[in-house]
């Protein structure tokens, strides 16, 4: 035995999600706090179709729905482009400091078809919602806008039919047991080289949004912001499509517990930049947001990842998540274009609630974090009824039959 | 987080093996909990994973099943979880 280094305990070893997703809660407080925006990243995407719209020759910025969330300028104008390049710049120098960064190509063909489906269905609903997980979790409810909640509970009951769907024997590949004597060779790619250019990456990114903040404090400072945010999602791989997702399938909480704690962590915060003046981001509390969050649920599960877990996942080398990252750019510029049709019925004609104004200051923080403890006591029946259950049913199958059983 | 050394992991010998390389989550995690029931109890199940992201299910899912989680190696991009099916199925 020897004690692990540096490098080896926090540059490889996997970083325990609670604490990381408690973090990026705190985090995205203050990113409110100095930006005045939140955290988000599938508005840049659409924005990014968008370009790509006008390089094809037409004019999305008179289309309604970037008349309201602005098409001026590059990426590298814009907070919103900045955080997401340094999001993609964070994990990708994590990546490549654990050696982590490998093409993997999928495993079966169906796979395409699933990653570009899911992808699209789940940006074209992250868009009529307003904004995906991060704008709803992260920064909707800590935001204290109503239909954040609405969108939340949505996308709850779309993961659970989207689990129906990806566990549809279409998407299934056959469970193949061997007998081994001895456990799998694996010889893992030098690392020497990888580390080192992660270090670059990430101090040369880091370098440059620090010149960037002298001149323009909000866009260098979120690419710093979003460099820290890349850090994080990959390092301890933080999976809001698993949040829901594994509710369904195994039982587990682990992921949906991290995220209540980061929003925890985040809502005072929030609040506490409200009191001090900046204002709020609220969006319609309409079908728009039940509809969108529904969809972008039903998406995510299907695609394997949402918007930000399709970010290091891509980065990391896994080409799944780049056919998902397309299908989502495109289902969310898809629902730009239809935006002027769908808006006036699903979205403009319903008030956008903010909680602090409708309950007060206090009732609207108490009814937040009410809603949160409300969600984690749901959260730990809900893991103990279907652990009992699953247990019940092992003990059922464990026969002297059935242990024997099929083995490939 | 893992109940073994790694010294005490490289010595371990698993009986049966879960090759998920390439498959994104939940399969991984979802074809561990199908193929833990065929194995016999003190059967050592190696699941081979390259979806980095099963770090977080399929430790907690075999534990939260009534496995015994004994650890993970992480060799670069690789990761092998070891469970073994305990003697007396637990409730």
């Amino acid at each position: 035995m020897h004690a692990p280094s540096f490098r080896e305990k926090y540059l490889v070893r996997f970083w325990s999600p609670t604490p990381a997703v408690a973090v990026a809660g705190v985090l995205s407080a203050y990113y409110f706090g100095v930006t005045g925006t939140f955290w988000a990243v599938t508005g840049e995407f659409t924005r990014w179709g968008g370009h790509l719209m006008q390089l094809a020759g037409a004019h999305p910025e008179r289309w309604g729905y970037f008349r309201a969330i602005g098409l001026q300028g590059l990426p590298w104008d814009r907070v919103d482009g900045w955080v997401v390049l340094g999001m993609f710049a964070g994990a990708l120098a994590a990546a490549l400091w654990a050696n982590n960064v490998k093409l993997r190509a999928p495993r079966h063909g169906v796979r395409w078809v699933q990653g570009f489906l899911g992808g699209f269905v789940a940006g074209f609903g992250a868009r009529l919602a307003m904004g995906c997980n991060l704008a709803a979790f992260f920064t909707g409810i800590p935001q204290f806008s109503l239909h954040a909640w609405m969108f939340t509970v949505a996308t709850a009951a779309g993961s659970w039919a989207g689990v129906r769907v990806a566990l549809h024997p279409v998407f299934r590949a056959p469970v193949r047991v061997e007998k081994v004597t001895a456990a799998a060779q694996v010889r893992a790619p030098a690392a020497g080289r990888r580390f080192w250019l992660g270090a670059l990456l990430f101090a040369a990114f880091a370098g440059v949004a620090l010149v960037v903040a002298t001149r323009q404090l909000k866009l260098g400072l979120a690419g710093l912001f979003g460099l820290a945010f890349g850090l994080l999602i990959e390092r301890a791989q933080i999976c809001f499509t698993a949040a829901f997702r594994d509710l369904w399938i195994t039982g587990r909480t682990l992921m949906a517990k991290a995220i209540l704690a980061g929003m925890a962590a985040s809502a005072v915060g929030t609040f506490s930049y409200v009191l001090l003046g900046v204002a709020p981001k609220i969006f319609w509390a309409g079908p728009n947001a039940l509809v969108g969050g529904f969809l972008f649920g039903l998406g995510i599960v299907v695609a394997g990842g949402c918007e930000t877990g399709w970010m290091y996942r891509a980065v990391e080398g896994q080409v799944h998540f780049w056919v998902v990252g397309v299908g989502n750019i495109a289902g969310a510029t898809v629902l730009a274009w239809l935006w002027d049709r769908v808006a006036p019925a699903l979205a403009l004609a319903y008030p956008k609630v903010n909680l602090l104004q409708a309950l007060g200051p206090v009732g609207g923080l108490a009814i937040t974090y009410a809603g949160l403890l409300t969600s984690f006591l749901l959260l730990v029946w809900w893991e103990r009824r279907f652990l009992t259950r699953a247990g019940g049913e092992r003990a059922r199958s464990t026969s002297p039959a059935a242990a024997t059983g099929v083995l490939g | 987080m893992s109940p073994l050394t790694p010294g005490e992991l490289d010595l371990l010998v698993p009986t049966h093996r879960l090759d998920m390389h390439g498959e994104p989550c939940p399969y991984p995690a979802v074809a561990t909990l199908e193929a833990l029931p065929q194995l016999a109890p003190g059967d050592v199940l190696e699941v081979i994973s390259d979806c980095a992201q099963s770090v977080n299910t399929i430790p907690h899912d075999a534990r939260n099943h009534g496995y015994e989680y004994l650890g993970m190696r992480q060799d670069g991009p690789t990761l092998r979880y070891y469970i073994r099916v305990p003697a007396q199925p637990r409730p």
